[in-house]
């Protein structure tokens, strides 16, 4: 969603939807989330928030709210630039991901 | 800034954390080392154990909240069994067998 920022790619044969994750690097939940796309080989683009610097990271959580009106956890991800899941919940992640 | 910490002694603060509190650590051993690493990055890189499933605001003040164990830790143990980032577990979330799973964010902001 945001071109100054540099994903990193995750290849993956499942490309139904365009899958796009922000995530902590210290955080337990991001990273079962992170291992739920790839052992499903869902391709997705992911940042670590906690690695940019502050004021590009404010930059873009004030975006996610202003397009979502959602409140911003982590891991936060956005499905086709249109709908989120937040938080790793594995039955919500099967259902949008896998079986949409 | 503080000296730095090294896994071991996070291991032993959330060890003390949970024995003051009445708490139990997670039964989930790689949610546990995972957790410990990240407490133990933010440790070293803010001077603080910042909850490393929240983000940090840049400084102590705005994170004080969520500095481990965090204010929402309590409540989160006595209506889900587990706080956040389901590093504690009550005794009796311990006991039932269940998994951890993501809980709702209760900090609003």
């Amino acid at each position: 969603m945001f071109d100054y920022l540099e994903y990193t790619e995750v290849e993956g044969d499942l490309r139904t939807h365009d899958i796009e994750v922000y995530a902590l690097s210290t955080c337990g939940f991001c990273k079962r989330g992170l291992a739920f796309l790839r052992e499903h080989k869902i391709a997705f683009r992911y940042i670590y928030v906690d690695l940019i610097p502050l004021e590009v990271k404010t930059r873009v959580k004030e975006a996610l709210r202003a397009k979502f009106n959602e409140h911003i956890s982590f891991p936060y991800v956005v499905i086709d630039g249109k709908s989120t899941l937040i938080g790793f919940l594995e039955p919500d992640w099967r259902k949008t991901l896998l079986e949409n | 800034m503080n000296e730095k910490k090294t896994k071991e002694q996070t291991k032993i603060f959330t060890e003390m954390v949970a024995k003051k509190q009445g708490w139990v650590l997670t039964r989930d051993e790689s949610l546990y080392e995972d957790l410990t690493d990240g407490l133990t990055t933010n440790y070293n890189r803010y001077g603080y154990y910042m909850c490393p499933c929240r983000d940090s605001d840049g400084n102590r003040e705005a994170d004080q909240d969520v500095i481990c164990p965090c204010a929402y830790a309590a409540a989160d143990i006595a209506e889900y069994g587990h706080c956040y980032c389901s590093l504690y577990w009550s005794k009796e979330f311990a006991a039932s067998g269940k998994k951890a799973e993501a809980i709702p964010e209760r900090r609003n902001r």
